[in-house]
């Protein structure tokens, strides 16, 4: 979010860190760090933009989710300067200016990251699509991505059901099920791609959903020196 | 010495008009030096270039201020006029420095960005099932960013269900 002490940011692109970009805000002229969205340098130096929480996804899941949603239209002006399709698996060939080959780490491997207060972790990407289910621990906190029914769209989620204390067990289904994309052993409930519960006894309780960030190993070992990685 | 007295020494502006055409080039050039592309940023020239770039534009303008002076204090004197010219020209590129230090690089030359951005039904829009879109959901309105245009544009300032807020890529 852009309101900041009081104050509502416009930002624009300012320059570059490391392969990760800065921004500037047209009304204090303080320098902020993307990936972070902490203020690096001016008068609001110190100060965290707070993060919405996003997804990734297909325009065909996200479409199918919200209906009455809409799109960002394109710059004409700009429209044959925009990437192709999977910018980001194309670009695993570039250069980096920083490296981190600890544990046989590519600089531009794709990682799903998730951080919280106790730690970081890293998910390798290609990992995830082909597990479709993965659940680990992000410092004490269970964790669980889920690859949508489109083989692309990743979420997250806190891997425990609100109001039961029981270990979820969460797996998933391979009957072709419209809707239905996840079994919990606990409860026996079925739960759908946005985390919610369809039928069974949790039917209408959604699960709490974990920021994640899909990003470079690099960059995200830039700023999560941390971080352990799930999938080597 | 002219009829006894002692000539009116004018070195003093070529030298102030150096110094801003130093000083000028210094606040402009050094931090294109170190904030480019493909070059890795060491933590503290990095914080020095910030710096520089949020006074820059004030300083560009009072060396432009200084160096415009000394040409006119210099252009009245009995110096050849080859030199006068060039203290001329020096206070003239000191000026182009001076706007040049408002020129946002990245924007201006890289990557134009979103003044005005404009936004489509989803059902109107023309995208491929597989295209990948950063998607939002605030206050019940739900907000998608294709990956194709965020990956060049970069940052994008909304308000989605009320809440402002800036998408980056």
């Amino acid at each position: 979010m852009r309101d900041v002490a009081g104050r509502r940011l416009t930002f624009h692109l300012a320059g570059i860190n490391n392969q990760n970009f800065l921004m500037r805000d047209e009304e204090t002229g303080s320098y902020w760090q993307q990936i972070s969205g902490t203020a690096i340098s001016g008068p609001l130096k110190g100060a965290q933009l707070t993060l919405v929480l996003s997804d990734e996804l297909t325009f065909k899941t996200w479409k199918a989710e919200e209906p009455a949603g809409t799109v960002l239209k394109e710059a004409q002006k700009d429209a044959s300067e925009y990437e192709a399709k999977d910018w980001d698996v194309h670009m695993r060939t570039r250069p980096t200016v920083i490296q981190f080959p600890e544990h046989g780490m590519q600089p531009r491997d794709l990682v799903l990251g998730i951080r919280n207060p106790e730690g970081s972790r890293a998910f390798l990407y290609d990992r995830v699509i082909k597990e479709k289910l993965v659940k680990g621990y992000v410092g004490a906190q269970p964790v669980m991505i889920v690859v949508g029914p489109d083989g692309q769209s990743v979420r997250a989620f806190r891997e425990r059901i609100p109001g039961v204390d029981a270990v979820p067990d969460f797996y998933r289904l391979t009957a072709n099920k419209p809707g239905v994309l996840l079994m919990d052993a606990a409860t026996g409930s079925e739960w759908n791609f946005q985390g919610c519960a369809v039928s069974g006894k949790e039917s209408g309780t959604c699960l709490e959903r974990t920021p994640m960030l899909k990003d470079y190993w690099f960059d995200w070992r830039n700023y999560n020196p941390k971080t352990t990685i799930w999938g080597i | 010495m002219i009829n006894g007295m002692k000539r009116p020494n004018h070195t003093r502006w070529i030298l102030v008009s150096l110094a801003c055409l130093a000083i000028s080039l210094v606040l402009v050039v050094y931090p294109l030096y170190v904030i480019r592309p493909f070059r890795a940023q060491g933590a503290r020239e990095l914080m020095v270039a910030l710096t520089v770039l949020r006074f820059r534009p004030w300083l560009t303008v009072v060396s432009a201020l200084a160096a415009l002076a000394a040409a006119i204090a210099y252009w009245p004197t009995q110096a050849a006029m080859r030199k006068r010219m060039l203290v001329a020209a020096s206070a003239l590129l000191v000026c182009v420095l001076a706007v040049l230090a408002r020129v946002n690089v990245f924007e201006a030359l890289m990557f134009h960005p979103l003044e005005h951005p404009a936004f489509a039904a989803a059902k109107e829009v023309k995208l491929d099932s597989d295209d990948k879109l950063i998607v939002v959901r605030i206050n019940g309105s739900a907000r998608a960013y294709p990956i194709r245009e965020m990956a060049y544009h970069h940052v994008v300032n909304d308000m989605v269900g009320g809440t402002a807020l800036v998408a980056t890529y």
